[in-house]
């Protein structure tokens, strides 16, 4: 559920705005439904790893990867016809980390204000 | 606990958003960089064209259709010159917008800005050499032109309405990976653009290592090594050619004496010799079809984006096809319906350098005609990456820009070592002119007389523009700004104080050397000397070798029934004419008991070449590193201390000694005790040529071959790894007609039959777009490499039917 909340907010919103509006997104949504902290991170994780390899190979398949090799060349890969796949894991990678280590935060957030909460009880 | 968890994870995420969105020395902010939606990914486009697009644009006054071909270039038709020149602009940028950006900054001195502190010394020097100085100049004389006014006005404004049609996602490639906007064009950049031009063919000088030998050997040596016109030559205005003028008075030679009696410890940016660009045109009586054909191939350091953009643009009152600079309006070098042009550089002397004497060490006032004059100060503003501003003082006298002053030299940056401290720079490109009507008027040019009346606005870089018409005129003009000087004016430095070391206004524009129908049928010019010595006037003491242009006109004096065939044929001619005369005296002087085995080999190969550069000749890479090293062998002891730097002579002059000079004493290596003999340097130098070939690859096998030891390849204009062309495996030299070396060469070639309905042909090393993620940004690498041609599609009329348009673009006033 939760995946499916931050990858589908994020596809959209991201047609609009600039990258980075998958962090506040990971970060409401987890704190919103995550139920644990493996459960935010993966799901974020996961959900834009997703998301960004998809949109990538939309863009990619048409161009024959041309422009994917060329940048994989200028990372210092080895310059051949197939490098286009790892910057694709790459771009998957560190869209995901951005939006895990966000979703766990907002998990994490949660829990401390949910704690607070509990204090407050008591 | 949890609050310090949920502080430290938020804290982490934070900032990990924030690295990932940052750009690190040449790191690209990388998330922002890798987004598929706005970032890298976009810019990979698709194959397939959309065949129908339909655009509303503010600033246009009427309907405007663009028709793309197969090689997507755009073939433009406007009811007016203001809509004309305003889509050349938007489409233009639409291909290169990132390519017009950033040599805009390489010229004006403000990549820094984009880039960082590592430009700071390349900004600095661009501007102390007054390169925005001169494009301001050429601003204000374009304007006082009201047709080129309109013109720069309305191109300027299609570039900007491109930009403005841009999202960040939108931006060209190299915009994602440097992290940067593109700014509005103005009409300055445009002159920036051709000042570089200049700056390209124009802006190198040898007089300090001249004057460094003149100091060292004296004016008789000096005159005998480094002459005023070559042992051999084939000058471009026939020998015979009469002058058809009356002369203006030509300054009288002062007595010689170079500025400075201390020897300089710099570098120039030496000339560089033969950038290799050729033209011809044969006439009617030559050809099969009975009317003139043109070809051209100018030669410059190649590049992707190519430096070159292919355009057909018609209006009211033109319908020109040929390729543009991008970023300046109009066609460079093209045809029409009735004529056909072309341009290679003339290597006029138009940079000269004068010892300024400063009254004292404030540098306020300097001392010129017998009294003290004001030094002017021109302030540069230097933005670099994170905010910071530096200021730079540039003194001008009437002469020019006081490049260096001993306090303003920095150290370590070899370009800048190149300049004469205290020294300033009279340069033609820091004229105001108004090139760009050249251009203007020849892509309307319907005859000879056009052609002529054209070429009077043209400036600089002097440029030998070649023509060909329909009512079967040919001509050649060695044409430009050429000042007016005393025989042998600037070949060393000059005194600053002393007015008749200035230069004495020009050489009237209609006695630019020129011949126009000449008895052999032909015109023709490959950078070699424009003259014979019976031109009353001088422009240069050296030009490129002959070399190139006497295998031209060998093979066009006997070419009859001339085609595109033929001539295309010619453009990829690899045969080396310094091969043929030096080969028989270098094989005789080698002593063939004196080599070991793979020398011997090597011999037998070098001895059977037939002296055609072609890629897989072993025999031609043999040659070329023999006869290289043999200048070294023979000038390095006497013209190479690094502590008055200077400069060996010529490869005509080098020449002529081993035919004609046996017994030289400048074959004996000074810093040796033995006497060497003219015998022993070949000698050495062949063991040279095959050592470093065996060193490289190994026993010959065909690694030696020619195409894979000039290994030509086309980088990208910033030398981004991945970004360039592969290796192209192809023939060439620079004693050749098809001067190919490793990343300099034909920047577009072109061959254009005229007649009744006129066919032309061209392909330049790279493809129309400038984006490296599509289809057509190498497209013609390939048919380039093979010396191959495309038929170039030129449209009479917009609605003329063909089967190579692909995609059709209507532009509606909003």
């Amino acid at each position: 559920m939760l995946f499916l909340l931050i990858a589908v907010i994020s596809l959209i919103l991201q047609l609009f705005l600039p990258w980075w509006i998958i962090a506040p997104i990971a970060f409401g949504l987890a704190a919103w439904k995550a139920s644990s902290g493996k459960n935010a991170f993966g799901s974020a994780f996961f959900a834009i790893f997703l998301i960004w390899i998809v949109a990538g190979l939309i863009h990619t398949i048409p161009n024959e990867n041309i422009l994917a090799n060329r940048v994989g060349t200028m990372l210092n890969l080895p310059e051949n016809s197939i490098n286009w796949t790892i910057v694709l894991l790459l771009t998957g990678i560190i869209g995901g980390l951005a939006s895990g280590f966000s979703a766990l935060a907002g998990f994490f957030a949660k829990e401390a204000i949910g704690a607070k909460a509990e204090i407050k009880k008591l | 606990m949890k609050i310090v968890k949920a502080v430290l994870s938020g804290f982490f995420a934070l900032v990990l958003v924030i690295v990932l969105n940052t750009k690190f020395g040449d790191i690209p902010p990388l998330a922002k960089f890798l987004d598929p939606f706005q970032g890298f990914w976009k810019n990979a486009e698709g194959k397939k064209q959309n065949p129908e697009k339909e655009l509303n644009i503010e600033g246009l006054n009427g309907p405007v259709e663009i028709r793309f071909d197969d090689q997507m270039i755009p073939h433009i038709f406007a009811d007016n010159n203001h809509d004309l020149y305003f889509a050349q602009g938007y489409i233009t940028a639409k291909d290169r917008l990132w390519q017009m950006d950033f040599q805009t900054r390489f010229a004006s001195g403000r990549l820094s800005e984009v880039v960082g502190p590592k430009a700071l010394e390349l900004d600095r020097y661009q501007r102390r050499m007054g390169m925005t100085f001169g494009a301001e100049n050429m601003v204000k004389a374009m304007m006082d032109d009201p047709e080129i006014k309109i013109t720069m006005d309305a191109y300027t404004a299609g570039v900007n309405a491109y930009i403005h049609s841009l999202k960040p996602g939108d931006y060209p490639f190299e915009f994602k990976l440097l992290n940067y906007a593109p700014e509005d064009w103005q009409p300055l950049n445009s002159a920036l653009l051709l000042k570089l031009m200049s700056a390209t063919l124009a802006g190198g000088s040898n007089e300090f290592y001249m004057n460094n030998i003149l100091n060292k050997y004296g004016p008789e040596i000096t005159k005998n090594l480094f002459p005023d016109y070559p042992f051999r030559e084939d000058p471009i205005i026939p020998v015979g050619t009469k002058w058809d003028f009356d002369p203006i008075k030509v300054p009288e030679v002062p007595e010689l004496s170079p500025s400075n009696k201390t020897a300089y410890t710099i570098k120039t940016r030496e000339i560089e010799e033969g950038i290799g660009s050729n033209n011809w045109a044969v006439g009617g009586q030559k050809s099969a079809s009975g009317f003139p054909i043109l070809a051209n191939d100018p030669h410059l350091d190649l590049t992707l984006p190519s430096i070159w953009y292919q355009i057909q643009l018609a209006s009211s009152d033109m319908n020109s096809c040929g390729v543009s600079i991008p970023g300046a309006p109009g066609i460079i070098i093209g045809f029409n319906q009735d004529v056909a042009w072309g341009v290679t550089n003339v290597g006029a002397d138009v940079l000269d350098w004068y010892n300024i004497k400063f009254k004292d060490e404030s540098k306020k006032e300097y001392w010129y005609n017998n009294k003290w004059n004001p030094v002017k100060l021109r302030i540069e503003t230097i933005k670099v990456t994170g905010g910071t501003t530096l200021t730079d003082t540039v003194m001008y006298t009437h002469h020019g820009p006081v490049v260096y002053t001993s306090q303003q030299r920095p150290d370590n940056f070899s370009k800048i070592n190149n300049i004469p401290t205290g020294h300033a720079l009279r340069w033609v490109a820091h004229d105001g002119s108004n090139d760009t009507r050249t251009f203007y008027m020849l892509n309307r040019a319907k005859n000879y007389a056009d052609y002529r009346k054209a070429l009077t606005y043209y400036s600089a870089p002097a440029q030998n523009f070649i023509f060909a018409s329909a009512e079967n005129d040919i001509a050649i003009t060695p044409n430009g700004y050429l000042p007016l000087k005393w025989r042998g004016q600037g070949k060393f430095l000059l005194d600053g104080t002393d007015p008749a070391n200035d230069w004495q206004g020009r050489i009237p524009a209609e006695q630019n050397p020129t011949v126009k129908n000449p008895s052999r049928n032909f015109v023709s010019s490959a950078n070699q000397f424009p003259n014979d010595p019976s031109y009353p006037y001088y422009i240069n003491w050296e030009y490129s070798g002959y070399e190139r242009s006497h295998r031209i006109n060998k093979r066009l004096s006997v070419m009859t029934q001339a085609n595109i065939d033929s001539l295309q044929n010619l453009q990829n001619d690899n045969y080396s004419i310094l091969a043929e005369n030096i080969m028989p005296t270098l094989i005789s002087l080698v002593d063939p008991d004196n080599l070991n085995a793979s020398e011997r080999e090597g011999f037998n190969i070098v001895n059977k070449w037939n002296k055609f550069f072609d890629a897989g000749e072993i025999g031609a890479s043999i040659f070329e590193l023999w006869h290289k090293n043999l200048a070294i062998q023979i000038w390095q002891d006497d013209f190479g201390d690094p502590k008055t730097p200077m400069r060996f002579p010529s490869r005509d002059r080098n020449v002529e000694m081993l035919l004609n000079e046996p017994d030289a004493v400048w074959y004996d290596n000074i810093k040796t005790a033995k006497k060497e003999t003219r015998s022993d340097v070949v000698n050495a130098a062949f063991k040279f040529a095959i050592d470093s070939l065996q060193r490289k690859y190994g026993p010959i096998d065909k690694d030696w071959a020619w195409g894979n030891l000039k290994h030509t390849n086309v980088p990208h204009l910033a030398k981004i790894a991945g970004f360039g062309s592969k290796f192209l495996n192809n023939g060439g030299s620079k004693t050749s007609v098809n001067a190919v070396s490793e990343s300099n060469g034909p920047s577009w070639r072109m061959i254009v039959a005229l007649g009744k309905n006129v066919k032309a042909y061209g392909v330049f090393p790279g493809g129309e777009s400038g984006n490296p993620g599509s289809h057509y940004y190498d497209d013609m690498v390939d048919t380039w490499s093979e010396g191959k041609l495309n038929e170039l599609v030129f449209l009479k009329t917009k609605d003329e039917k063909s089967e190579r348009i692909i995609s059709t673009w209507k532009f509606s006033k909003k």
